[in-house]
């Protein structure tokens, strides 16, 4: 009995080694069987994220000879992972470029391929966000996703309001506060909030930024009062769910507005994708719209924030030259187009490809919608610098404690500018 | 190999060479493993606190730089004071807990099983759950803690997590109860080597319940408490997930803990120089402790 | 170096069980039995908030008030899981992987503990202080220079690379050796006087005498090792390796994530560990500390 235990843990162990030897393994050739060429994009969620099929599909009917080979990687931590494999030496082809900060990070590193000259083929007038990845003069990136923020709105609430939707067209954030409070009716769990506004600092901060014209790197605060001001003053009068419970329960934005808990919404045009799935799957019945975001005028010009993605060239990638091709045809009119079809807003507007997207069945396209889609102005969420995630930071955590009433909303702007120019620099 | 009683002095030094022999037979098989694959690393790692490296480029010596950043930087200090803060409450409480349940459970009691089992759930069950129901509990408008102390006549309740001055208790009770059934398992293993024959020639004597806790049980789970302690320590000062999860180190930099300032600092923001001089001041917190308490055992074991 | 108390031990010895207080048994135990009841509803509310999550829609998990009795059930969930994510490959991984690291780290781990507890030679403190200290260094500190090895030795994308990175911790080495210490240096030494080697005092004496913390090692090794996700993140690209973990975080996308579907995930996950519990318990309650002698 006793030597038994001892033999069978020892058995148990050296067959395991092993079998463990045979397993995983590493398809170093570069090619397939049929002598294509092989090249691997490391990208997130490939399953649950269309667009990626869909560009890795289109390339591969456009260039016969080359494979394409997914390296699937958590949305969750992809940077972190990146970061690692590059360290190791990894040798995967294309990367995807979560954000410009990941992205300025890897290239004032120096671990991506230049892609300069194929930037300035691009016409910047109509490829949107790509000034995003000009690290003085150089880019590294081609974009071909854009999405921006847009306000969607619950067309069952507004019409039980009485409210008409093209009031949404031309709609100031005064506006927006008071067709919210008007919005707003029920108590507990059957409580409907006028609008919803999800945790993160960018609804706040991105949005004064873009819209009064503020620089978030530079260390003076004080446009973001008006904003904060118009959201604290919702969250008192109960119009907004309070940011603490939102936060500690872990609120989700989908769950505000696709369960009809919220009228209307700011929030990134990714999400009407997530919402056309959803619709189609039956997951959601609320009948959804887009209207542009509101504006501190109401002069008709629509100016907005959004964040670009673009792929990019890795340094140690040993087949550049299909990697350099599939990195401009993504950015390009037939990549954008398959990325439309997707559901997703790619980087290059054209007419014809705001077309292919609003020919999407399930997609709402009224004028309001259509509108929303052709923003006078995208301003970048973060601008782009070796501070950027620094000052980040301290936005956040500031965004928390004025949300929160820890600080009221004087000292914590006061805090932010205090914080940024003492810590970062 | 054999060793006999009693040695003569001169077979003393050969036994004291084949004992050497003998010993690292033992520790060699995992010691080869370890030395390989955590021993270098880590040694590599705090290396690096004297360097400045991106991941990438080629390392840069910058002798004390790093830490002469970190004793300027706010962020550093709140960090290291909410890790202590963290550590004093987490420490003694999880390990009074798992003494007094595994006390409770090595009884004859019906359904012990399923009670030990009920105990070890928090550990496995997922995170987002853990958060998300401790976060309703300790809801400060509507959740049933609060609720409770208004019953009872307290006014003003705590915010718990939506406040900086309530956010870490919050946060220690919350890791109290997920440890408690881990540590738990260690002592009702411990509670297994004390011979039942101590605690009935103790009843013989007439010693109460509570004596025979402190003069036998408390001495005899020496060795365990040791290994307890020790690790309950360790792991406080590196505590990551659970406080990611429910506060991520909110609200404000209330909860933000050493740890999260080394991942972020390193792997995220790609200053892996700072983020290891991070690590070797907590390396070295850690490591004082446990010499003193190893030194304090060892001195209680003769 | 081992602790006096306990004498040597008889051929027959009771279970070490705390007896029955003579005295109000029956108050006393109520209490108690109330103490515990109370606890154990208080500490399942969460997984019972993660068993009602795993039967709703992705919208409805997070509410306020929290809903604790779905509006509609939707079994579906736990079908659909299986068609979503390849969750037997990860199951299957997730199981090689627990059992291998658990075996080889209780095995080197109890191996080189009697080497730490019962072999008395030169450096063996200051080499056990090397073992604890490196405890102290958080992963998140030297995950990179490890991967830097890793990758150079070729074993990136492998499962042998997270085997030999968390089979020979020094958790394991610690816990049995401070076991160890707890057993009565006098029987080994009989044992010597009969002519065992160290190895076969190791095997035949110390091994069977241990299985306590045998079970308690393996049993939160194998729940470490089963729940882990960053080594298995950083460690395994090709999605045919993947484990449980990584599956259930696949359903975070980049700006939201189904979280109906993370909990269906985790309440099947649970199982497993739940089945290694209840084998494993029946090593705390033989009493086997001091009848190992026969």
């Amino acid at each position: 009995m006793k030597r038994h235990l001892t033999t069978t843990l020892a058995a148990t162990a050296a067959l395991a080694l092993l079998t463990a030897c045979g397993g995983g393994g590493d398809s170093g050739s570069g090619q397939t069987a049929d002598g294509k060429q092989i090249l691997k994009v490391a990208l997130w969620n490939y399953a649950t994220t269309p667009e990626f099929k869909a560009i890795i599909e289109g390339f591969e009917n456009a260039n016969p000879d080359i494979d394409v080979e997914p390296v699937d990687i958590l949305a969750d931590d992809y940077s972190e992972k990146v970061t690692t494999m590059l360290a190791g030496g990894d040798s995967t082809d294309v990367l995807t470029m979560k954000n410009v900060i990941d992205y300025s990070r890897f290239g004032t590193r120096g671990q991506l391929v230049p892609l300069t000259d194929e930037a300035k083929k691009l016409d910047p007038a109509k490829q949107s966000g790509l000034d995003a990845y000009d690290l003085d003069g150089k880019y590294y990136a081609l974009p071909y996703r854009q999405d921006f923020w847009v306000l969607y709105y619950n067309k069952t609430l507004l019409k039980q309001a009485g409210v008409a939707e093209s009031k949404l067209q031309n709609l100031s954030w005064d506006g927006y506060a008071t067709l919210a409070k008007s919005l707003t009716k029920g108590d507990g769990a059957n409580k409907v909030y006028g609008a919803h506004q999800h945790t993160w600092r960018s609804v706040v901060q991105a949005t004064a930024a873009a819209q009064a014209g503020g620089d978030l790197l530079g260390g003076d605060y004080g446009f973001f009062k008006d904003q904060y001001r118009m959201t604290l003053d919702l969250q008192q009068g109960g119009t907004l769910m309070p940011w603490a419970t939102a936060s500690s329960q872990k609120i989700t934005y989908d769950t505000m507005f696709a369960t009809g808990k919220a009228a209307l919404m700011p929030m990134g045009t990714w999400y009407a994708s997530r919402l056309l799935a959803d619709t189609k799957s039956g997951k959601t019945k609320v009948e959804w719209g887009m209207a542009p975001l509101p504006q501190r005028a109401t002069d008709g010009k629509v100016t907005t924030f959004g964040s670009p993605t673009a792929f990019a060239v890795n340094k140690n990638s040993k087949h550049t030259d299909a990697a350099k091709k599939f990195v401009e045809w993504a950015a390009s009119e037939a990549g954008a187009t398959a990325v439309a079809k997707a559901g997703v807003t790619p980087s290059l507007q054209t007419q014809a490809i705001l077309d292919t997207y609003f020919a999407l069945p399930g997609v709402p396209n009224d004028a309001v919608a259509k509108s929303a889609f052709k923003p006078g102005e995208v301003v970048l969420e973060m601008p782009v610098g070796d501070k950027s995630s620094d000052v980040d930071q301290i936005l956040v955590e500031e965004h928390e404690l004025i949300m929160t009433g820890e600080k009221s909303l004087d000292d914590g702007l006061a805090e932010m500018s205090k914080r940024v120019k003492n810590e970062v620099g | 190999m054999t060793v006999t009683l009693p040695a003569s002095p001169r077979t003393q030094v050969g036994r004291r060479r084949s004992n050497t022999w003998v010993g690292w037979s033992f520790i060699l098989p995992n010691f080869l493993g370890f030395a390989v694959l955590t021993l270098v690393p880590v040694i590599a790692s705090l290396a690096l606190a004297f360097l400045d490296w991106d991941s990438y480029s080629t390392p840069r010596w910058v002798g004390l730089a790093n830490f002469e950043r970190m004793i300027h930087n706010d962020t550093f200090w709140t960090a290291l004071r909410n890790t202590a803060y963290y550590a004093v409450g987490h420490v003694p409480l999880t390990l009074c807990a798992a003494l007094g349940f595994a006390v409770l459970l090595n009884q004859r009691l019906r359904g012990v099983r399923f009670f030990r089992t009920a105990l070890f759930f928090p550990y496995i069950t997922s995170l987002v759950a853990v958060a998300v129901v401790w976060n309703m509990l300790l809801s400060p408008e509507l959740g049933p803690v609060n609720q409770f102390l208004r019953a009872i006549g307290i006014d003003h309740p705590p915010g718990w997590t939506t406040s900086t001055t309530w956010a870490m208790p919050a946060v220690i009770l919350a890791s109290v109860w997920r440890d408690l059934g881990y540590y738990m398992i260690l002592y009702l293993a411990g509670l297994q080597t004390i011979p039942g024959e101590l605690y009935e020639a103790a009843q013989v004597d007439g010693a109460s319940g509570w004596q025979r806790f402190w003069n036998i049980t408390v001495p005899s789970l020496r060795p365990t408490t040791f290994f307890v302690l020790i690790m309950l320590t360790i792991s406080s000062f590196k505590v990551f997930d659970l406080v990611q999860v429910m506060t991520e180190g909110g609200p404000g930099r209330s909860t933000l803990v050493l740890s999260q300032v080394i991942f972020r600092e390193g792997i995220t923001q790609g200053r892996f120089g700072y983020s290891s001089a991070v690590s070797m001041v907590l390396f070295v917190i850690v490591l004082t402790i446990t010499v003193v308490q190893f030194q304090w055992q060892r001195r209680s074991e003769r | 170096m081992t602790l006096t108390i306990s004498p040597p031990a008889p051929v027959e010895a009771p279970p070490a069980e705390v007896p029955r207080p003579r005295r109000r048994p029956s108050v006393r135990r109520a209490f108690a039995y109330l103490l515990l009841v109370v606890l154990s509803v208080a500490v399942l509310v969460p997984f019972a908030w993660m068993v009602s999550s795993s039967l709703k829609l992705d919208a409805e998990v997070f509410s306020v008030p929290i809903r604790w009795i779905p509006a509609e059930f939707h079994w579906d969930n736990f079908t659909r899981i299986w068609e979503r994510i390849p969750l037997v490959t990860y199951l299957r991984n997730s199981v090689f992987l627990s059992l291998v690291i658990t075996a080889l780290q209780v095995l080197t781990g109890s191996f080189a503990a009697y080497g730490f507890a019962k072999v008395r030679f030169p450096g063996r403190d200051a080499l056990f202080l090397a073992y604890l200290a490196t405890i102290a260094v958080p992963w998140q500190a030297y995950m990179v220079p490890q991967y830097i090895i890793m990758q150079k030795a070729g074993l990136v994308n492998t499962h042998l690379s997270l085997i030999l990175l968390q089979a020979f911790g020094a958790f394991g080495v610690f816990l049995m050796r401070q076991y160890y210490l707890t057993i009565p240096d006098e029987l080994s030494e009989a044992a010597r006087l009969d002519g065992l080697s160290e190895y076969g005092i190791w095997a035949r004496i110390i091994l069977p005498l241990s299985k306590p913390a045998l079970a308690s090692l393996a049993l939160l090794t194998f729940v470490n090792t089963w729940n882990d996700y960053m080594g298995p993140f950083i460690y395994l690209t090709d999605n045919k390796l993947w484990t449980i973990q990584l599956g259930l975080r696949s359903f975070v996308g980049l700006y939201d994530a189904e979280y109906a579907m993370i909990m269906t995930g985790s309440v099947l996950s649970v199982l497993p560990i739940l089945v290694i519990f209840l084998l494993g318990q029946k090593y705390f309650v033989q009493g086997i500390a001091t009848s190992g002698m026969k």
